[in-house]
């Protein structure tokens, strides 16, 4: 008797995992979102760029969207720039080529991208934990004097931002440190291309992942040598990156297709053991950033479990994956001090969905 | 005192000519990023010249911003540079010309 009512209940989970199609279901809106909405959304006065200024905010739990606000000029429709989140995008597009027996993780670079010949060391896996130990000086505005990143986009290495990346000496052995860098990204977009040939380039991505997925709206700029920047330059609209979430959610399961390995989002959700813990600041795991507990215990966003993960960008952009609540959260912003904090959203939302039971 | 302010340009020389790689690029970055990131603004995420003007602001002033709304190309001015960047389809929105 039991077992038979487990096997029921077993049996309806499965069929009410809601997947969206062309379109996101909407659970019931049931709940109060006013203080996520007021620190999410204070209002824009003058003409200062100062304080949270989020452009995009969308909820999906358990598949569907329970909460989604934007500001204008940001719509539903908007493909908008997502900065870094494209590096870990990007991870999840190598992801498939993983799962298609394209490469292994021990695998030199050098292999699928010759102009990496100086660097044989450096291995998929290094760059994936942005660890390939080559110079690099990774800021923005703030020093756009001594930036790698600002030359890379703009200017020298504008043309060809993996050769650009290539071309710096090591500063340290492959494997060793984590140096966040978004020349060790493009790196990966470079070998990407090496293992498909320049036909099969170009469409890849859309093929392998964004196509299944649904997503209709994504843009990936290249740079002049054709290279995807996948360190900066994929736009999508915020439904569209919450199927990434959802997809490594439900450990790269999308429908009763197991898109990417469950092994490789495992991969993506194991810290880098060789990075030094920085207060505050989320651990990076393969190519994502992981709320794991430092030695002390202490978590850098403590008002979200654990298991939390995340893709994030430049100005506030940012996917979070919350496994522990079945949550998906994709925030788009215009950020341009750093008045924003992980937490105080995650906190405020996690707290809204809590008030579903009262 | 003299000493002191030879001293000074010695060092500040010698900083330069360490630098002189960044230094020589720097006056590049400012129509560069302007020209690329106002056409993403403009022709990738759809949003309006006067919103992408503001979007693309930075402390230094640019002296010369053109849409050229037809090729979908944008001409950045700025510390004496000159940038392009132009909308190369729908999948691959936006990039610097060379």
């Amino acid at each position: 008797m039991l077992k038979g009512l487990l096997l029921f209940l077993c049996m309806t989970t499965a069929q009410a995992e809601p997947w969206p199609d062309a379109h996101w279901q909407r659970a019931p809106d049931t709940l109060d979102w006013q203080a996520v909405d007021a620190y999410a959304f204070p209002s824009r006065t003058g003409a200062g760029r100062d304080g949270v200024r989020t452009d995009a905010l969308l909820i999906v739990r358990d598949g569907r969207i329970v909460h989604e606000r934007y500001a204008a000029p940001t719509t539903a429709s908007t493909a908008h720039l997502t900065w870094s989140v494209s590096k870990s995008v990007l991870a999840t597009v190598l992801g498939v080529a993983y799962g298609q027996g394209r490469f292994h993780l021990q695998d030199p670079l050098a292999r699928f991208y010759p102009a990496m010949a100086a660097h044989p060391d450096v291995r998929m896996v290094d760059l994936l934990h942005w660890a390939s130990g080559l110079q690099w000086q990774e800021d923005y505005e703030f020093a756009p004097l001594k930036s790698s990143v600002v030359a890379m986009l703009y200017t020298r290495g504008r043309s060809d931002m993996a050769a650009y990346t290539a071309s710096h000496e090591a500063a340290a052995p492959a494997g060793q440190q984590f140096v966040y860098s978004s020349g060790d990204s493009n790196l990966l977009a470079a070998g990407l291309r090496g293992m498909l040939g320049a036909a099969q380039y170009p469409d890849y991505p859309w093929q392998a992942l964004f196509t299944p997925l649904g997503i209709d709206s994504a843009v990936w700029e290249r740079d002049a040598a054709g290279t995807f920047v996948g360190s900066s330059y994929l736009y999508l609209t915020a439904r569209d990156l919450a199927r990434i979430g959802l997809l490594m959610l439900r450990d790269g399961r999308w429908h009763g297709r197991q898109l990417l390995p469950a092994d490789w989002v495992a991969f993506n959700r194991t810290p880098f053991a060789n990075a030094r813990r920085e207060p505050g600041e989320p651990s990076p795991g393969g190519h994502w950033w992981l709320n794991q507990p430092d030695a002390d215990g202490q978590r850098p966003w403590p008002s979200a479990p654990a298991g939390t993960y995340a893709a994030l960008g430049h100005w506030g952009q940012a996917l979070y994956v919350v496994p522990e609540q079945n949550l998906v959260i994709v925030r788009y912003a215009d950020d341009r001090d750093a008045s924003y904090r992980h937490d105080a959203l995650l906190k405020r939302v996690l707290a809204a969905l809590a008030g579903a039971g009262e | 005192m003299k000493r002191v302010a030879w001293l000074l340009v010695v060092a500040l020389c010698g900083w330069a000519w360490s630098e002189r790689q960044a230094l020589g690029d720097f006056p590049g970055i400012l129509a560069a990023y302007s020209a690329k990131e106002y056409c993403s603004c403009r022709f990738v995420m759809g949003f309006t010249p006067e919103y992408c003007g503001a979007y693309v602001k930075q402390w230094l002033p640019l002296s010369h911003l053109q849409e050229s709304t037809l090729q979908r190309q944008i001409t950045a001015e700025g510390l004496g540079q000159r940038a392009q960047a132009r909308w190369q389809g729908p999948r691959a929105g936006c990039r610097l010309l060379p």
